[in-house]
């Protein structure tokens, strides 16, 4: 018998509650006046013309929001056509001297963290920087439209564009928000990446990075000189937890007082509802999800793909699903069906007309009249001795797409159709889906607030345009909204494209989801930043 | 082959021995049978009511999409336990007569085997699956077992050799050999009975890695793919209700350790049987 | 001895130069591409591409790459991380106390606790107590780590709020107080991931410890020494555990690369910084020299460890032979 098993349990349980009730002498008063956000990823480059590649990461941006500020920022419509709309940030003022000319007056307070004057050399700088292939791929596609980028004095920048369309002010200001030039013009470019710049940056925006600890957290303080206006969170901390339950345990324990997204799963709504000291607030979230459809064979890409490439069964497909009752399931009430792939943030989500609803009906004639017909009765349709089945090919990143396939399948099955499901590691799934090996791609992404990105996935020349979609109709529909100067109703000509991509029926547009931050109550004059978060975290205050 | 089916008979007529072969007998038998008498394991009769608690109608409650939990379980019996069994089978068999040979032959035999064995274990079990995977688009669940029973006799290779060191200087095998007794029969009947222990714990214990392993696997696209349900992808579904919906990932958990208890009592007895020297 | 040693040493290298070999080569023949994720969500063209792929030397044929990384290995360079762009010895150091930290911990929890409870059930074999620790480690065993980790975090972090549910320390605390706050700090943060790690792998030692430890005790030799009045308790553990020590001596030899890959699943549950997360990440982002870089650290201490299993049982048992 050994006499130290009582001593030792008492011991370690002794050590256990001293470990907890020193948790009491952490006081509250050392966090007023200060912010813990959780977020997914580790911002270990949130410095402007850097973000390409691997770095272009939501985490890297957001965090760059706060050090640099942009020349103007979108208004709360988040509408970026035009040049009305934007908020002054840098620049004070601009003026439109032509169809391709617009000219930006710097605001004289503006100053950087050091100090130093922001001046027209910067932007000037920047957009070199930006617009060299070798240093940011990524920006120069971007900003191929912008053929100049010239100082007038101290305080004004000229923009000459290639030619007049309605997104000039947009592409200026959202893309790359101005560098200190007097720091980096000695810095060659390729040494910019392990220079001190990234680890301590000085920038213009409201806060100012103060230290990065790997893998846990990146401490800011608040710039007491920001000329907009001191910010009166004066400590603000990021905090890294990959796993999406770790963040919501660290919210619900205390340790953190704010996260970008709840849901899914719809779960955590109900767990974070039920703590009265947490605030939830929707926001439009540039994600949306649509079930792509291969044009092509996977077997042999010269060919038309034997059962997709039949408009009439992609159809059905969209309209045997019950896409609101999916969507709700895995959303609840915080996402739509998109009409086209629009998420919503894009602005000419307002006035779009309204997604089609379930009609299974329409959708089992279509299949029959595509010659698709139940010949041995074992619930799955056959045509000349081929069953009618096709595979759907999804990323087990997607806690969201794991779920609605298992239920979309399901709902397929109910019209004849046996989908199989592949769900694969997500450079696997990429690999596969860029070589067009696929019949249906459970396809995910993250739009920029600029429509003009749809040209991407749904143009023929398309970079993301896997599935080889293409009809030349939809590219001149976009080329028109693109160029098209504002007037009365700048989102008519992007209806047209929309409405002939859900004619061609390319794709099933599935959800649009909305993201619903979690906030504790007692911040004062919170407003989310569609696209960017916490950019406007300087207004927030702290009432403890 | 007469001493392994001694042993069997011998760990059947004890009390421990019978209560795990019965319940492992039992899971497997519902496996079979379950499936006739309850609904639809794909069935989702009401997303939007989405997971309820055990209750009349469903035994098991249901998980986030409003599936029956206890014909998934039992319908997963049949890939978990196969995957399981199986697999485990291999990598005992192998890492067994790996362990032994090389433990009692030594010398270069023994240098090259760990050696290798150590190479093995060093590189990660998933990019070799990942390769398979590459070559092969879907992979049949036959050679995902033989790949995890392939790739899973390491450790247990050296658990055996660690005891077979030790043994091998025992007097009894130093008087077999001083008989003249054949290499081969010392091992299986002088070595063999008496590495049994850790080799049956490490058995036993591999059938609760193997099955959380499946469903790890087919995460990456490797074995079942959904909605084919296996208890470990259940567990690893009900990770997003843990804390409201508990019983989603309890009840396939619960399968998933009685196997796993059964295997170990069965075990215990095999391994008295076997072993002269146990009370 | 000595030339034993010696011998084993150089195996010992040997086998880490050809794993690593192995490795290199299977990691690019392995489908999927470091820099999918960059052209995922926003498209690049092909020139763009070939820019970033030149920056990474993924350009180089697999063979020109491989002997940059072996040049790059005798300078001391581990190469540069395609996810973070940082040199793969600074991301590997900054990871590697929490990881130590924790894995450290979980070895001597296991080594101890586990030890112990294992021989005390072969001890009192059929009791009451040895089939309840039975039945608890079975099932602490068959739990997933990350389901432990959860309830753990919810029950013991959220509802009762007794310690913290998930990081390593506390960002607002660590500014203003002095090194013994920070490392109450640390500990306080460390209890429920040691915990569950410590749950499950215990288990396993146990089981492993009970089992040689009943072989042991019903040896002649163990009878002759109770025979001679010995007190039991030396009976025990002065001369039965010694022999019981085999299968324990390998679990740790199995067990040391927990040094550096720590857990992910339990990583990833309590947002610990430790090396197993950013391992885990690198696969699938295909980081590669980030890859090989802790590849090498975990193949480092697979080959140690069995190197000094075999130091210990010749230690621990004199008659065994080790050629």
């Amino acid at each position: 018998m050994t006499p130290w098993t009582p001593r030792l349990s008492v011991s370690a349980g002794l050590l256990l509650l001293s470990l907890a009730g020193s948790s009491a002498a952490q006081s509250s008063s050392s966090r007023r006046g200060s912010i813990v956000i959780v977020t997914g990823e580790q911002p270990t480059m949130p410095i402007p013309t850097m973000m390409e590649g691997a770095a272009g990461t939501q985490g890297n941006l957001e965090l760059a929001d706060q050090l640099f500020c942009r020349l103007a920022g979108l208004g709360p419509t988040l509408l970026t056509a035009g040049d009305r709309g934007f908020v002054p940030l840098l620049a004070r003022s601009w003026t439109r001297r032509d169809s391709v000319t617009l000219a930006f007056d710097l605001d004289p307070r503006a100053r950087w963290q050091d100090g130093v004057p922001v001046t027209a050399r910067d932007v000037v700088f920047t957009f070199e920087r930006a617009r060299n292939p070798s240093i940011a791929p990524r920006l120069v596609a971007l900003l191929r439209r912008i053929t100049s980028v010239t100082a007038e004095g101290e305080r004004r920048v000229v923009f000459r564009f290639s030619e007049p369309y309605a997104e000039q002010l947009y592409d200026a200001t959202f893309h790359a928000a101005p560098l200190p030039a007097h720091l980096l013009d000695t810095i060659p470019p390729e040494r910019l990446a392990r220079s001190s710049f990234v680890t301590h940056p000085v920038g213009s925006g409201p806060y100012r990075l103060v230290r990065t600890v790997a893998g846990q957290f990146v401490e800011l303080a608040a710039n007491q000189d920001f000329f907009l206006g001191r910010p009166k969170i004066g400590r603000v901390i990021i905090r890294v937890a990959s796993d999406p339950d770790a963040r919501i345990n660290l919210l619900l324990s205390g340790q953190a007082d704010a996260i970008d997204n709840v849901i899914p799963p719809l779960d955590n709504l109900h767990r974070i509802k039920r703590d009265t000291s947490l605030r939830l607030i929707p926001v439009p979230s540039p994600s949306v999800g649509f079930l792509l459809f291969n044009q092509r064979d996977p077997a042999d890409p010269a060919a038309p793909h034997p059962v997709l490439s039949d408009l009439r069964v992609r159809r059905a497909i969209t309209l045997g699903l019950d896409r609101h009752l999916l969507v709700h399931a895995v959303f609840g009430s915080y996402a739509e069906v998109p009409y086209g792939p629009v998420s919503s943030i894009l602005w000419i989500r307002n006035g779009a007309p309204k997604a089609r609803r379930q009609d299974v009906e329409e959708a089992r004639q279509l299949l029959a009249a595509a010659g698709w017909r139940d010949s041995d009765s074992d619930g799955i349709r056959d045509r000349a001795g081929q069953r009618l089945q096709l595979s759907l090919l999804l990323p087990t990143t997607s806690a969201v797409r794991r779920k609605l396939a298992v239920l979309i399948q399901e709902q397929l099955r109910q019209i004849g159709l046996a989908l199989e499901l592949q769900q694969l590691e997500f450079p696997l799934w990429i690999e596969r889906r860029t070589g067009g090996k696929f019949d249906i791609d459970f396809a995910g992404t993250i739009q920029d607030p600029s429509p003009s990105g749809l040209t991407q996935a749904w143009s023929c020349t398309g970079g993301t345009n896997v599935a080889k979609y293409c009809n030349p109709r939809v590219d001149s529909l976009l080329d028109v909204a693109i160029r098209g100067q504002p007037k009365e109703n700048p989102g008519q000509p992007w209806f047209a494209a929309l409405r002939q991509i859900e004619d061609d029926a390319p794709a099933t547009f599935l959800y649009a989801p909305f993201y619903v931050y979690a906030v504790k109550r007692h911040y004062r004059n919170v407003s989310i930043m569609p696209a960017s978060s916490w950019l406007l975290l300087r207004e927030w205050s702290d009432s403890r | 082959m007469t001493p392994a089916l001694t042993a069997l008979q011998e760990a059947w007529r004890k009390p421990q021995g019978r209560a795990g072969a019965a319940l492992l007998l039992v899971v497997v038998v519902s496996a079979v049978v379950g499936p006739w008498f309850l609904p639809d394991p794909l069935a989702q009769p009401d997303i939007l009511a989405g997971s309820r608690p055990p209750g009349l109608g469903h035994p098991f409650g249901t998980d986030q999409l409003s599936r029956d939990i206890l014909a998934r379980v039992v319908a997963g019996a049949r890939v978990s336990l196969s995957v399981a069994l199986l697999a485990v089978g291999l990598s005992a068999t192998i890492g067994a007569a790996v362990g032994l040979i090389s433990g009692y032959l030594g010398g270069l035999v023994d240098a090259g085997l760990m050696r290798l064995v150590d190479g093995a274990l060093a590189i990660p079990r998933l990019f070799i699956l990942l390769l398979v995977l590459a070559v092969w688009e879907r992979v049949p669940l036959l050679a995902l077992v033989i790949l995890i029973g392939a790739t899973g006799w390491f450790a247990t290779s050296r658990l055996v050799r660690g005891e077979v060191l030790r043994l091998r200087e025992e007097t009894y095998v130093r008087a077999a050999e001083a008989l003249g007794a054949a290499r081969r029969h010392i091992i299986l009947r002088h070595l063999l009975p008496n590495t049994l222990g850790p080799l049956l714990v490490a058995a036993t214990l591999g059938v609760g890695d193997v099955i959380l392993l499946e469903a790890g696997l087919s995460f990456l696209g490797l074995g079942v793919q959904p909605p084919t349900p296996s208890w470990g992808s259940m567990v690893l579904d009900s990770r997003e209700v843990l804390v409201s919906a508990p019983w989603a990932g309890i009840f396939p958990g619960l399968a998933i350790v009685i196997t796993v208890l059964s295997a170990n009592l069965f075990g215990d007895a095999l391994r008295d049987a076997v072993d002269p020297r146990s009370a | 001895m000595s030339g034993w040693l010696l011998r084993r040493a150089l195996q010992a290298v040997l086998v880490l130069a050809i794993a690593l070999t192995i490795l290199f080569f299977l990691m690019r023949a392995s489908p999927g591409d470091p820099l999918a994720r960059a052209t995922e969500d926003h498209p690049i063209s092909p020139a763009e591409l070939a820019v970033l792929r030149a920056r990474y030397g993924l350009d180089q044929p697999v063979s020109r790459q491989f002997v940059s990384f072996v040049a790059g290995l005798v300078r001391g360079e581990l190469g540069v991380s395609i996810e973070y762009a940082r040199p793969v010895t600074a991301l590997l150091a900054e990871r590697l106390p929490a990881t130590l930290l924790l894995g450290g911990s979980v070895l001597v929890l296991n080594f101890t606790l586990g030890l112990w409870l294992g021989v005390r059930q072969a001890v009192r074999r059929g009791q009451r107590e040895d089939r309840w620790l039975t039945a608890v480690s079975l099932v602490g065993y068959a739990t997933p780590s990350f389901w432990l980790g959860l309830v753990l975090a919810w029950f013991v972090g959220i509802k009762l709020r007794l310690l913290p549910a998930a990081g390593m320390q506390d960002p607002l605390l660590s500014w203003e107080a002095g090194t013994a706050a920070r490392a109450l700090d640390v500990l306080r943060h460390l209890v429920l991931p040691v915990l569950t790690l410590s749950i499950v792998s215990i288990a396993a030692t146990m089981r492993y410890q009970r089992t040689a430890m009943l072989e042991i005790l019903q040896l002649p030799y163990m009878m002759t020494a109770r025979a001679k009045g010995l007190p039991e308790r030396e009976v025990i553990w002065r001369h039965g555990w010694r022999n019981a020590l085999f299968p324990v001596i390998t679990l740790f030899g199995l067990w040391l690369p927990i040094l550096v890959t720590g857990s992910v699943f339990v990583e990833a549950v309590f947002a610990w910084p430790g090396l197993g997360s950013l391992a885990a990440a690198a696969v699938w982002g295909r980081d590669y020299p980030l890859l090989m870089g802790a590849s090498l650290l975990v193949a480092g201490l697979v080959v140690a460890g069995g190197f000094l299993t075999d130091i210990a049982y010749a230690l621990l048992d004199p008659r065994v032979r080790l050629a």
